[in-house]
């Protein structure tokens, strides 16, 4: 029953997913054309270092790290818009696999068929998790697409894999976060709202905490935290970082299995 | 012909349908008390009530969408909170039918009956007889007008063959040509020893479908019994017409007037008093007199009064 409830929500969603995986690919793989132009090197270059400080934390990035070819690459794994598109996966499928059912009244045709009520929650977590990788993949091939047409010296798209995968993990967490509202909502919208108000809140947390020192300790509470694809690169994928993403994707879909099952429809 | 699988009766849901104390509460309003309720195998069954009654709030909590106060449900012999493979044998069609906009009515019905887990032996024979053709199914539902998401209700319920079906307000938005199609479908049904348990506002489907009903009113059950039982259980209606004036208010210690013009009386009477105003009615200068049970409606109306 799973898997009839996956392709039923892939077949829901899979016409958005185009436009947003094409999106994606072709935003990394123009970002691949800004880092090979020297004019555009020495322009952030000199930009940046005259950027005040809140600026720069807002790009979380490495001012060194950044205005390095290989770095500039790494800014369009953190930049807004590549952040927007993976967040309207993780925020439609969520919020219309379970409040969104609710809502409409078509819950009523699903929940009376012989599927219990986890099932629901994780063919969700699977249709979030199978547009998700598309769209990390998406973006990785973009970059990786950019730089073998037109390698740039010292660096390989292989080095963009695992950021991609950090992007992926870290939208999962938000995602099954997202499943876990859309569990307990009546309506889509509902659900939209809060998810979107918690990645958000989430994404203003961490920007917020790393430039006032006063919040500082609470920037742990933010999966952006746990997301910072220069360091990745150069580093490859902390194993605490990964671990984080697991943990609240796992707490979130557990919580989310617990309250849709034993909730009124 | 639709292709039905035999009904097959054990010991163990000879009630398809057991509803023993059922309750539920929303914060302070109750919107079903203590519910009793036994449904036999192979009967069609009317649940009555005026809106907010509990109708579909006791469809929902037989159907395990909604987790009670209080009681419990047996649905084809599984506690309905235990386990889900009995949904299997069961076809709903809820009172407000939503289905996904993009989807086409042939996608709609393939993806349910894919759910069920059975396959859609009667769905070909259902389609028929509501009038769906294959050019209507390839379209998007939310092309649909009212009556033909109906109709995809009634078939999406019905297409897998259930040896129960939960119908709400089964015939809201069809023309009279195919809710003729549905009390067909039902008959036949019924003949393969499938249950129906119907809810409806209309009075006189219940009365042509069912064999027996229950009234529910504010969360309460009000009567159940056979659709003959309670139309003998409730007053006669009395229609006298005279040749010459009368006085009505003479007869009102027999039963309650309804109508009282000089010549022409209409009275609601109990049982026990009909042949004592029959005899008095016989001492009047009586031109015609018609005493009948009351419609199914009369009933009801007489109920929620």
């Amino acid at each position: 029953m799973i898997g009839v409830l996956f392709r039923h929500h892939v077949r829901l969603h899979r016409m958005p997913l185009i436009p947003l995986a094409l999106g994606l690919a072709l935003f990394e793989w123009m970002m691949t054309f800004v880092a090979r132009e020297p004019s555009v090197s020495n322009f952030l270059s000199s930009a940046l270092r005259a950027a005040p400080p809140q600026f720069l934390a807002l790009l979380n990035q490495d001012l060194v790290a950044t205005v390095s070819a290989q770095g500039i690459i790494g800014v369009g794994y953190t930049h807004p818009f590549a952040l927007i598109l993976m967040a309207v996966w993780a925020v439609r499928v969520p919020s219309a696999a379970l409040a969104g059912e609710i809502g409409r009244g078509t819950m009523d045709l699903v929940a009376t068929r012989p599927v219990v009520r986890g099932a629901q929650v994780v063919a969700a977590f699977l249709a979030l998790l199978a547009g998700l990788t598309v769209l990390a993949l998406a973006a990785w091939l973009g970059t990786f697409v950019g730089l073998v047409g037109r390698p740039l010296e010292g660096v390989t798209p292989w080095r963009y894999f695992p950021v991609a995968t950090a992007m992926w993990l870290c939208f999962v967490a938000a995602g099954t976060v997202g499943i876990l509202v859309s569990a307990l909502a009546r309506e889509a919208g509902a659900a939209i709202a809060w998810t979107s108000g918690l990645m958000a809140g989430s994404y203003v947390l961490d920007y917020a905490a790393r430039v006032w020192p006063k919040i500082a300790s609470l920037r742990p509470a933010s999966l952006f935290m746990y997301y910072e694809p220069q360091q990745v690169v150069t580093a490859g994928l902390a194993t605490s970082d990964v671990e984080v993403f697991g943990l609240v994707a796992a707490v979130a879909l557990l919580v989310a299995f617990a309250a849709f099952s034993s909730r009124d429809l | 012909m639709l292709r039905w699988r035999p009904s097959l009766p054990d010991r163990a849901d000879a009630f398809p349908i057991r509803a023993r104390g059922l309750s539920k509460r929303y914060g302070r309003i109750t919107a079903l008390e203590d519910l009793t309720l036994e449904v036999g195998e192979g009967e069609a069954f009317g649940f009555l009530g005026p809106n907010g009654a509990g109708k579909t709030t006791t469809i929902r909590l037989l159907l395990g969408l909604l987790r009670p106060n209080a009681g419990e449900a047996i649905v084809l012999g599984k506690k309905v909170s235990r386990s889900v493979a009995w949904r299997g044998d069961v076809g709903y069609l809820p009172g407000d039918m939503a289905f996904w906009p993009r989807l086409s009515g042939q996608e709609t019905l393939d993806f349910l009956a894919e759910l069920t887990g059975r396959p859609a032996t009667a769905r070909v024979g259902l389609l028929k007889r509501l009038a769906l053709g294959a050019a209507e199914l390839t379209r998007p539902v939310r092309t649909y007008s009212d009556g033909m998401k109906q109709k995809l209700g009634i078939v999406q319920a019905l297409q897998c063959a259930p040896r129960l079906a939960l119908l709400d307000e089964p015939t809201k938005g069809l023309d009279p040509l195919m809710q003729q199609a549905f009390y067909e479908i039902v008959t036949e049904m019924r003949r393969h020893g499938a249950t129906v348990f119907l809810s409806s506002h209309i009075i006189s489907e219940v009365e042509r479908v069912c064999d027996r009903v229950a009234m529910l009113r504010a969360g309460r059950l009000v009567t159940v019994g056979s659709v003959v039982q309670l139309r003998e259980a409730e007053r006669r209606r009395v229609v006298a017409d005279f040749s010459a004036d009368v006085d009505a208010a003479a007869l009102a210690h027999f039963g309650e007037v309804k109508v009282a013009a000089p010549r022409h009386v209409e009275l609601l009477v109990a049982q026990s008093q009909v042949t004592a105003l029959v005899a008095r009615l016989g001492m009047l200068p009586l031109a015609d007199l018609l005493v009948e049970h009351p419609t199914l409606e009369e009933a009801f109306l007489e109920h929620y009064r």
